[in-house]
């Protein structure tokens, strides 16, 4: 990631002297959550981030946006991702796409580990037993892809749906916005939808023009933080890959 | 431009690097551009970059190895400034 965030920083860098206009460095997450908020018209939601690099429950309080639980390990898409590398399913348009389609055709549930733990889930192991799993149940016929795209499916987004919703619990909260690559899924929007129904909460959403990372989003968050009033200097500018969702001071929110 | 061994320090590599801008102004915007992001800290190596008329020199410091991995990436860097100010200056 070193690469590809240092070559955009010269360039803005480069743009900003050029034309005599302000740069402002933009957290990637709060992108995706400005960006959502600004679609959906979600006011206070508690947000699930998921994505290929990051899968975190957020909401906001007191000029933060807080994580609330978090992967200890992969996160989810990296999860389907290499699942789809292993019984090599196609990589176009997604592979997240094309599990989502053959999971809608799966007919028998395999059991697979459900590691929520506390407000935080895991994900490394339950990569390990389906790839064993599936090396084995294939060649022996015991179950079909489709099963294994559906069975892990309904796994992972349990765990998300359920760190999701003691979150709510715990703020109080009666909206949940979904963001992130993942967040296209329309299976994981299903499945949240019926707990947000069961509470009486509102679920947001949006397709993958607006999931899926884009420019549009940096430039939200960053005009939301330059109506505040932050620009940042071009000393301070420097590019990190660690650059947690909590870090930022939410300057443009009560 | 020019590489050259320098005076000061122990038995480490060291280098400087002149290069030639059309004013001064370019100049300090290809060094404001290119000063923020560090060296890898696990270190070996220290850059300084400075502005002096019309010219952006830099010098570096340690073993070869990481001074050419380093002198690389800094001229790619360059690179991009310079197709950026043609692009859109």
């Amino acid at each position: 990631m070193g690469a590809p965030l240092v070559t955009v920083a010269i360039v803005a860098r480069t743009v900003a002297q050029l034309w005599g206009k302000p740069l402002l460095g933009v957290n990637h997450c709060i992108g995706h959550i400005e960006m959502g908020r600004l679609i959906t018209k979600a006011n206070n939601p508690t947000v699930l981030y998921v994505s290929g690099g990051n899968t975190q429950v957020i909401a906001y309080s007191q000029r933060r946006y807080r994580i609330f639980g978090e992967t200890i390990d992969i996160a989810v898409g990296n999860c389907l991702d290499r699942f789809a590398r292993v019984i090599k399913i196609s990589n176009d348009p997604s592979p997240g796409y094309n599990i989502e389609q053959l999971a809608k055709r799966g007919k028998r549930y395999v059991e697979l580990p459900y590691t929520v733990k506390g407000m935080d889930v895991s994900f490394s192991g339950i990569l390990s037993y389906i790839e064993e799993a599936a090396n084995k149940m294939l060649s022996a016929d015991q179950c079909t892809p489709e099963d294994l795209c559906f069975s892990l499916q309904e796994t992972v987004f349990a765990m998300l749906v359920e760190i999701t919703e003691r979150a709510m619990a715990h703020c109080g909260s009666q909206e949940v916005l979904i963001v992130g690559g993942v967040g296209c899924n329309l299976r994981l929007q299903e499945m949240m939808g019926v707990m947000c129904q069961e509470r009486g909460a509102k679920l947001f959403a949006t397709n993958e023009r607006f999931c899926i990372d884009n420019g549009a989003m940096i430039a939200q968050a960053g005009w939301e933080m330059f109506r505040s009033g932050q620009v940042t200097q071009l000393e301070d500018s420097w590019i990190t890959q660690r650059y947690r969702t909590d870090e930022v001071e939410v300057t443009w929110r009560d | 431009m020019a590489a050259n061994g320098e005076e000061n320090s122990e038995p480490g590599k060291l280098g400087s690097l002149d290069v030639p801008f059309p004013s001064p102004r370019e100049a300090t915007i290809a060094l404001s551009s290119l000063s923020p992001d560090r060296e890898p800290r696990r270190g070996g190596i220290s850059k300084h970059l400075s502005v002096s008329g019309s010219t952006l020199s830099r010098w570096s410091a340690d073993e070869a190895r990481i001074l050419r991995v380093s002198v690389c990436s800094f001229l790619d860097h360059l690179q991009l400034v310079v197709e950026t100010m043609e692009k859109f200056g």
